[in-house]
């Protein structure tokens, strides 16, 4: 994800990080594929420049962690969506 | 109060298992394996009975025999919040081709009466996805004489012992477990289990996982029942389509026999 040049925030490191392994249980027929390509796709479309665009640097962190904070409630629905899929199949079958 | 948990290493709950070429069994290689859920559900109110600080417990145990994978299997449950793993290895099938409840169950026994001492409870899955035999609880409770309680759908501290609410297919049952140690099964509507977080994760890779080799314990690994042939369900039927409502009946009480 990161080429050389190419510096993320570590939070924003450490939140891709986290919806991939969330996303290993993900269940979507394509599985993990799909996880990463939705994400690679929501942090593009995020990118350093809208934060730099920001010049109060107090500021610009606020704007970032509130972002990595709308990662992390996603990230949380999607642990929601496992954990609601693996019920109902296990109420079905047993 | 000091707690045994059971985890198995299973084929993931979503996978849609393949006989194996050779007949022999399901399908493992390159199969996706995860923790039996209800395994889970037994970690979730190990964790949850630890958080509560009334039950007063010293410290949650996780357990698992099987492959080396098992680690990671282990690891979960300590990134759930067990304190410590034991890791039993071997290399035989643990679902029920090679190593059979009853195995499982005396190795258990094992492990209860020779290597941690003062084990109040054990709580394991109601069974497992693979094998579903729903055996290694009462098993466990039966040689190691301590009361069971299956299918607890709600686990509650009562004095010295539990109120448990078992689930049937007749309705919610209570019953009282007047004294620990004692073993509990746990089932779907117990708990839901915890996801495990990166950060909990790494905590628990710190934990301790004991590994001990199944070889070393002196049990009777023998299966005791002989797996005589393993094979795919027939293919559901194609379904056919009818014109109108007298067809239809005309075939459900000539062809599926249902009505009079």
């Amino acid at each position: 994800m990161s080429a050389s040049g190419n510096k993320i925030h570590p939070l924003v490191r450490d939140l891709y990080k986290r919806a991939i392994l969330v996303g290993r249980d993900y269940p979507h027929p394509r599985g993990l594929n799909y996880v990463r390509e939705q994400w690679k796709r929501a942090i593009r479309e995020n990118p350093a420049s809208q934060f730099e665009a920001i010049q109060d640097p107090a500021l610009r962190e606020k704007a970032m962690r509130k972002a990595v904070g709308q990662g992390r409630y996603a990230i949380r629905e999607m642990i929601g969506v496992i954990q609601l899929k693996k019920y109902r199949t296990m109420r079905r079958r047993y | 109060m000091k707690i045994l948990v059971g985890v198995k290493r299973v084929v993931d709950y979503a996978v849609k298992v393949r006989v194996g070429a050779d007949g022999a069994g399901v399908n493992l290689k390159n199969v996706k394996m995860s923790m039996n859920p209800f395994c889970e559900i037994a970690v979730e109110e190990a964790v949850k009975l630890k958080e509560n600080k009334d039950a007063k417990v010293s410290e949650v145990i996780a357990l698992s025999v099987g492959p080396k994978q098992c680690q990671e299997t282990l690891r979960t449950a300590l990134a759930m919040g067990c304190d410590r793993g034991i890791h039993i290895t071997t290399d035989k099938r643990t679902d029920y081709m090679e190593l059979q409840s009853d195995a499982i169950a005396k190795l258990f026994q094992k492990v209860i009466e020779e290597k941690e001492e003062g084990i109040d409870l054990v709580l394991v899955g109601k069974q497992a996805i693979d094998s579903d035999c729903g055996q290694v609880g009462p098993a466990v409770a039966g040689r190691m004489g301590w009361p069971q309680a299956t299918f607890a759908a709600k686990v509650d501290l009562d004095g010295d012992g539990l109120l448990v609410e078992r689930e049937t297919d007749s309705g919610t049952e209570t019953i009282k477990v007047n004294s620990l140690p004692a073993v509990v099964t746990c089932d779907l509507r117990l708990n839901t289990p915890r996801y495990a977080t990166l950060p909990n994760i790494m905590k628990a890779k710190k934990k301790k996982v004991d590994t001990y080799k199944i070889e070393d314990f002196d049990v009777d690994l023998e299966p005791k029942n002989k797996i005589l042939e393993v094979f795919e369900p027939p293919p559901r039927k194609e379904g056919i389509l009818v014109d109108d409502v007298n067809t239809l009946i005309d075939k459900l009480r000539n062809e599926a026999s249902v009505l009079q």
